[in-house]
């Protein structure tokens, strides 16, 4: 009885935060049907702003560019960051600590001073700006989530299973494989979510970096803000929103990275 | 494990950190350390200003009350919102990963970090619409409740964490939940059986295994909450103004770039000292 | 044969005169801020065959960052007079040839020899808009309109007040506001004081003109700080609002259009600015909500109702106007620490 009352009260727990969670959501989709473009209430429905989208081709392709941009950086960042994670987990040698440290520049310093920062270093060293450098940027932004995370989970991991797999002769890659990755995949998922977030809500680092023209779609919105933020903006973000609740759900459908269990 | 590695072994750490570190050291360490060296010159080396190496703009941190005002501010604000996050995530992590099974966990575990891949400008901006005086918050309330109420949480410190712990939520909620995941049920199944009650179960197997991923996560919320000025700034209007607001103020305002960087390296400096501080507190904890 | 000949060279002539011809030019402004409205820049594409990118700054220092550190990425950029001197001075943009700007005949003498565009000897920005920073009210809160400044301190619309959050702007206002002259404080703890008393009324700053429209349209505000070029905008979407400048003055600003010293497409660069400065274009802008021309053919083609017309084009307004000159760095910093200690006592 008093543990049938803790699950339903879990639940209802739960179906609050997701309440929480998706309420601005839901305002900021509501907002994309309103008429008014300061965002005025009492509500008017109206399919304006998508009619605008539809003629708007440079926000579609920013939003094409970011979403792609947010790809790449993620597959390199979650690469990267979970093999620096293993390493750390893995292996004891001087310094470690120190390394664990320096993950903490990047999140604590806000984006504007890093963003400054990589623009003059790159005019510095020649490199200049383009998406190159973009991603460069979103990479190392995303680095330390990725190592954080998957750290994490690797924090759960019993060290003893790898030392048995040894044992019984597998090599170290198959070690990894067999044994390290598949338990640490929740870690692992979670963390690409986080670098896909970080790289495609990152508007400091693409806005100093990018090239007049190609812009993606938070320097759109981040340079808007000025002037011309107008419902069309909550219009491309609905439409994102809802298309990356489908892939998701789809994802959620055919795989398993919650974890065994 | 030695501290001398088998050159085999230290073949493969090399293969493993040097692409993740030289990575971050060309586009964050490097830039960083640029801004470091500017943070001690008396100008920007831009075109032919004349500059000297100087301290002067660590020292203009004591010579104010304002700097030191501010960065205790933006500390309470980040513990805040900290605390906000593990109390309200920390359940969450545990009802996800302890009592749901299958597709739904699946699913639920996405759902919790989709909204985080909307922009961080729009959620804001949609938090205004729910909080503002006559807005979606206090028509929704007055339509349900019998009586009338007046809510206009709009341009105020509860207004900054509101749209904070939305923000950041979704690190707790999912780093424990990696950790509260991996916990083995039959070890739970055994302490009950062995009479301990739910408290102890909490307090004795469940809080100390979950504990890095919790920490981990509420470090990745305060951290940055302790610099940010966007969300304060839109959100807390009169009252927004924190430590990470001067800071952009010297970049984006005048053109100081030394003292902007001094502003942040000293911010970098006390949240690393907050992190050592309460690290060991938190190993003993675990252990 | 001689047919094919003849293809083959009108073909290649219309090749090579498009090519030579057509440059790419980046312009370096505001959003929304005229440059880039859809239809004047195609007018100009299809007028001279060169295309216009655009990129764009959210301040000053932003803009004057990206012009050092991306030498020839901009061919025209948009800076406000107060800045040319220092941009001049760091050799970030280069000298105006006057013979290739056809439109700048038009433009009055006291704003062609304007000190600070003529910085280093020769004109470096061409006169393009003007404005004020004044206020504006929101006409549903008042049944008469104020004439004074004072109405930012009056108790009636105590937290339903706003001012930019910008230390400069501030403490030019509050200049205004005790009767000195906004380019050379003489009692700046008046100014502290006038500020200080201000803040209680304060319900939020300002950030951008899209805040303060929405501002506006919430009903969080009776009057705030404004732009005019904004406010003429504002009233022209509907909202209840009115630009008033007061009988203690205003702060007037002058935008300049200069070339980058690294530019390599300058003759495309004064055709746009050209393009920029002509009454055709001004017209069809000033009808979206525009700052003042600084071309005076431009300025008498508007409309008698149009705002621009009816409220700068008072000689009377005018003379009340106090127009920014540049700000030393050092007075700059001091402001932004006063403003700052301002906010940080909240």
């Amino acid at each position: 009885m008093n543990g049938r009352f803790l699950t339903i009260a879990g639940r209802i727990w739960l179906g609050a935060i997701l309440v929480f969670l998706y309420a601005p959501i839901l305002i900021m989709a509501l907002m994309s049907f309103n008429a008014s473009p300061f965002y005025q209430l009492p509500f008017e429905f109206s399919t304006r702003w998508y009619q605008a989208l539809g003629a708007n081709a440079e926000i579609r392709e920013a939003a094409l560019r970011s979403v792609l941009i947010a790809l790449v950086t993620t597959t390199i960042a979650t690469v990267l960051g979970t093999a620096a994670s293993i390493a750390l987990f893995r292996y004891e040698f001087p310094g470690k600590q120190a390394l664990r440290i320096l993950l903490f520049p990047p999140i604590a310093i806000p984006w504007l001073i890093t963003g400054t920062a990589m623009l003059i270093f790159f005019f510095g060293i020649g490199m200049g700006r383009g998406t190159p450098a973009v991603i460069i940027g979103h990479v190392a932004l995303a680095l330390p989530y990725v190592i954080v995370v998957v750290s994490a989970r690797l924090a759960t991991f019993d060290a003893t299973l790898e030392d048995a797999a040894r044992a019984l002769g597998a090599g170290p890659w198959m070690v990894t494989r067999r044994v390290t990755l598949p338990w640490i995949a929740p870690g692992i998922i979670a963390g690409a979510l986080f670098a896909f977030a970080v790289s495609f809500d990152q508007f400091v680092v693409s806005y100093f970096l990018s090239e007049p023209g190609d812009a993606t779609l938070p320097v759109l919105i981040y340079t808007a803000i000025r002037k011309g933020f107008t419902p069309e903006i909550n219009a491309v973000s609905t439409i994102i929103i809802v298309v990356s609740m489908l892939v998701m759900l789809i994802a959620a459908r055919y795989s398993k990275f919650g974890g065994e269990r | 494990m030695s501290a001398a590695l088998a050159p085999r072994d230290r073949l493969r750490l090399l293969g493993l950190l040097t692409p993740a570190y030289l990575w971050l050291t060309v586009a964050i360490f490097l830039p960083l350390s640029a801004m470091l060296f500017f943070s001690l010159l008396s100008d920007v080396p831009f075109g032919d200003a004349p500059w000297h190496v100087t301290a002067d703009n660590y020292l203009a941190f004591f010579q104010t009350t304002t700097y030191a005002k501010l960065l205790w501010k933006s500390i309470k604000l980040g513990l805040m919102v900290t605390l906000a996050c593990v109390l309200v995530g920390y359940p969450c992590a545990y009802v996800l990963a302890k009592t749901i099974r299958g597709r739904a966990r699946e699913a639920l575990f996405l759902l919790v970090i989709l909204p985080f891949w909307s922009n961080s400008l729009v959620r804001i901006f949609s938090w205004a619409i729910v909080l503002r005086g006559n807005g979606v918050l206090e028509v929704g309330l007055n339509a349900i409740l019998p009586f009338e109420v007046d809510v206009n949480l709009m341009f105020s410190t509860p207004a900054i964490v509101i749209g904070l712990v939305h923000s950041y939520l979704p690190y707790v909620i999912l780093t424990s939940y990696l950790a509260l995941q991996a916990i083995d049920d039959s070890l739970i199944d055994a302490a009950r059986s062995m009479g301990a009650g739910k408290l102890t179960i909490l307090r004795r197997i469940v809080l100390p295994l979950s504990l890095p991923g919790l920490v981990a996560g509420a470090v990745l919320v305060f951290v940055p909450v302790v610099g940010s000025f966007m969300e304060p700034r839109i959100l807390g209007g009169r009252v927004g103004t924190y430590y990470g607001t001067v800071i952009e103020d010297q970049f984006v305002a005048v053109f100081n770039w030394p003292l902007g960087a001094a502003l942040s390296f000293i911010l970098l400096a006390v949240v690393l000292l907050i992190l050592a501080v309460t690290s060991p507190v938190l190993r003993r904890a675990q252990a | 044969m001689t047919r094919t000949m003849f293809h083959a060279t009108a073909m290649a002539l219309a090749v090579a005169g498009s090519t030579a011809g057509a440059d790419e030019i980046r312009v370096l402004n505001w959003q929304g801020y005229g440059t880039d409205a859809d239809w004047a820049v195609a007018a100009f594409t299809q007028a001279t065959g060169h295309t216009v990118v655009h990129e764009y700054f959210n301040s000053e220092q932003e803009m004057l960052t990206k012009l050092r550190t991306n030498p020839g990425a901009y061919d025209v950029v948009l800076i406000n007079a107060a800045f040319t001197p220092q941009a001049q001075a760091e050799g970030l943009i280069g000298p105006i040839d006057t013979a290739k700007i056809a439109n700048l005949a038009d433009v009055p003498a006291d704003l062609t020899g304007n000190a600070d565009l003529n910085a280093g000897g020769a004109l470096h920005g061409v006169p393009w808009t003007w404005g004020l920073t004044s206020f504006a009210v929101n006409t549903t809160a008042f049944d008469t309109l104020p004439t004074s400044i004072e109405v930012f301190w009056d108790p009636a619309h105590a937290g339903k007040v706003s001012i930019r959050d910008d230390a400069l702007e501030a403490i030019q206002f509050a200049a205004i506001a005790t009767g000195q002259d906004i380019n050379d404080i003489a009692d700046l703890d008046a100014v502290r004081d006038k500020l200080a008393a201000l803040m209680p009324q304060i319900r939020t700053y300002w950030g951008s003109e899209n805040d303060w429209n929405q501002f506006m349209a919430a009903g969080d505000l009776d009057v705030a700080t404004f732009w005019s070029g904004s406010a003429s905008r504002s009233m022209e979407s509907g909202l209840p609002v009115q630009f008033i400048v007061p009988e203690e003055g205003a702060i007037g600003w002058l935008d300049g259009l200069s070339i980058p010293a690294s530019s390599t497409r300058t003759d495309a660069a004064h055709a746009f600015i050209d393009w920029m400065i002509d009454p055709e274009f001004y017209v069809r802008w000033a009808a979206e909500g525009a700052p003042a021309s600084a071309n005076a053919k431009a300025a008498a083609a508007l409309p008698e109702d149009a705002f621009n017309k009816r409220v700068l084009g008072d000689p009377e307004v005018v003379a009340r106007v106090q127009f920014q000159r540049p700000v030393p760095d050092e007075t700059r910093e001091a402001y932004l620490a006063l403003w700052q200690e301002l906010k940080a006592a909240q």
